[in-house]
């Protein structure tokens, strides 16, 4: 297997990495550039934890070549943050405690960042939809659905 | 874990695909949204030595209504199809089918030919290679016993796509193209019946289209799915339905659509039957649903046992027939 050279775009950076073709963009992001908080649990599409946004939307990572994805906008929870300051979405999550372990988070954050990006006033009923790829064992979802309705105009309508 | 070697092929066009399809025939498989194919190459059920990236072919996306039809290119993704207003007014079991498939992030990649062309599945045989390596090869894999049924002489693995029953239900074809030549067929004719090995296409053929006719009149249509968990499963049995009426409230033409009952999906012709041609009573919505149980052909190969889901595709055939039936009569008021 000859190795090839990828130019992937990841929070705004251009990276250019020289790797082999069968790797998917989990391992690239957390193996070659310590890119750490997207996480692996399954890795085989089931659970949300490697969930990175491609274009704005969320995926999996686990499932996703990276070769397919060059010269796409890729966005990881690490680029959420304004340097010092966390995105809303991030700090409605500490302030409604919906983080216990952590896990589940940074695609749980993801995810609730892009629904609201594409959809700023969701229902409950669109929230829980947003988030039905995203598995958390901790804390029965009930406070991630509040942090993320906390920041729905709906409510402040 | 970590994918086999492979070299991927990002041919720029059509003709440069098929043309590479042809060259490494039997060595290359398509990735389109690579839900299934990473996955399976994950667990060792697949170890193509070429990947042929459809991601640089123009035009391969999107959806288009043209004289009494409704084409969607094999590159769509399922979201674009959920948010597509065309589909949803036209073909409503479609929507709902592609709405019920996993969960937002996989719909967001997953491709409806992907989905169409997916591998029939098993618990025995959907499992890393460690598991696998402690048991004997199966028809699937080569060897000549069944794990899932004791003397059984064929694979009974399932076909779980929730696309291809809802699409097979509005009649809908395929089109397939191969170098110098492309045929169209009707999707029901894409599978082989054989759980060993699902789906009948060439190893030099592309899908490039899905083609749904628009029928005419007044019509319905609604999808059933069956899981345990509210998301991120695959069908465990489910059940579309189109049916046709007159200004009567009468039925004029149905058809009704298995999934996950078997090897490919099934057509209930006896269930149409029933329904046609009379405005259905309790009864015949009963006997029409109870008629899908003579094609399921189910296993202990799920993660509920095969007697459930027998008796579940009545009931979800019911429901899906009695959706379609309110919607068309509701229809019919206005
Ligand atoms: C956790 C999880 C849950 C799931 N739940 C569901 C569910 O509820 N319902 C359901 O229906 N599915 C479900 N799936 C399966 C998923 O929907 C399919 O794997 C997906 O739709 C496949 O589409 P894709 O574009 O990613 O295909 P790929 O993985 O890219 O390809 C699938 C197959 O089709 C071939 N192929 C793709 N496009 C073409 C083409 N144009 N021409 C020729 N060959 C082609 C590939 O070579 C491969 O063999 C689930 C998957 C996961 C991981
Ligand atoms: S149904 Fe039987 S033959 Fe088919 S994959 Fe499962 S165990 Fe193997
Ligand atoms: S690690 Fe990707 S979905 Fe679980
Ligand atoms: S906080 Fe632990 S998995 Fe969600």
């Amino acid at each position: 297997m000859k190795k090839i050279m990828l130019t992937l775009k990841i929070n705004g950076d251009k990276y250019e990495i020289i790797t082999y073709p069968n790797r998917t963009l989990l391992e690239i992001l957390r193996d070659d550039l310590l890119l750490t908080g997207t996480k692996e649990s399954c890795g085989e599409g089931a659970c949300g934890t490697c969930t990175v946004l491609l274009d704005g939307l969320p995926v999996r990572s686990c499932l996703l070549l990276a070769t397919e994805v060059k010269n796409k906008e890729i966005t990881t929870i690490e680029g959420l943050a304004k340097g010092e300051k966390l995105d809303p979405v991030q700090e409605s999550f500490i302030e409604h405690h919906a983080i216990q372990c952590g896990f589940c988070s940074p695609g749980m954050i993801l995810t609730a960042h892009s629904l609201l990006n594409h959809n700023p006033a969701p229902t409950e009923e669109e929230i829980r939809f947003a988030i039905s790829g995203n598995v958390c064992r901790c804390t029965g979802y009930a406070k991630i659905v509040e942090a993320i309705q906390a920041l729905s105009n709906r409510g402040r309508e | 874990m970590r994918l086999p070697p492979f070299e991927v092929l990002e041919p720029a066009t059509l003709k440069n695909a098929l043309s590479m399809l042809e060259k490494h025939k039997g060595k290359v498989k398509v990735i389109a949204g690579g839900i299934e194919i990473v996955g399976l190459m994950k667990l060792g059920l697949s170890a193509p030595p070429y990947i042929l990236s459809l991601r640089k072919i123009k035009n391969l996306q999107g959806i288009k209504k043209n004289e009494g039809q409704v084409i969607i290119r094999s590159n769509t993704t399922l979201r674009e199809i959920i948010e597509s207003s065309l589909i949803n007014d036209l073909f409503k079991g479609i929507s709902q089918a592609a709405n019920l498939v996993a969960a937002p992030p996989i719909q967001n990649r997953a491709t409806i030919g992907g989905n169409i062309l997916q591998n029939s599945r098993c618990m025995y045989h959907n499992q890393s290679e460690l598991f696998r390596n402690g048991l004997k090869p199966c028809y699937k894999t080569g060897g000549d016993m069944c794990r899932a049924v004791k003397g059984g002489n064929r694979c009974f693995s399932v076909y779980q796509s929730d696309m291809a029953p809802a699409l097979i239900s509005f009649n809908a074809k395929a089109r397939l193209e191969k170098t110098g030549s492309s045929r169209t067929i009707l999707i029901s004719d894409l599978f082989t019946g054989k759980g060993e090995n699902p789906i009948s296409i060439g190893e030099n053929e592309l899908l490039t289209d899905i083609i749904i006719p628009i029928p005419k009149g007044q019509y319905s249509s609604a999808y059933e799915k069956l899981r345990i968990r509210k998301s991120l499963e695959y069908p465990l049995m489910s059940s579309a339905v189109f049916m046709s009426g007159n200004k009567n409230g009468e039925i004029i033409d149905a058809c009704i659509v298995l999934g996950a009952a078997g090897s490919y999906p099934k057509i209930i012709d006896r269930a149409s039957k029933v329904l046609k041609e009379k405005k259905p009573s309790d009864k015949d919505i009963e006997e029409a649903s109870r008629a899908a149980l003579q094609q399921v052909e189910v296993a202990d190969n799920l993660p509920v046992p095969a007697s459930y889901r027998r008796k579940m595709a009545i009931i979800y055939t019911k429901r899906a027939i009695q959706k379609a039936l309110k919607d068309l009569r509701k229809d019919r008021q206005l």
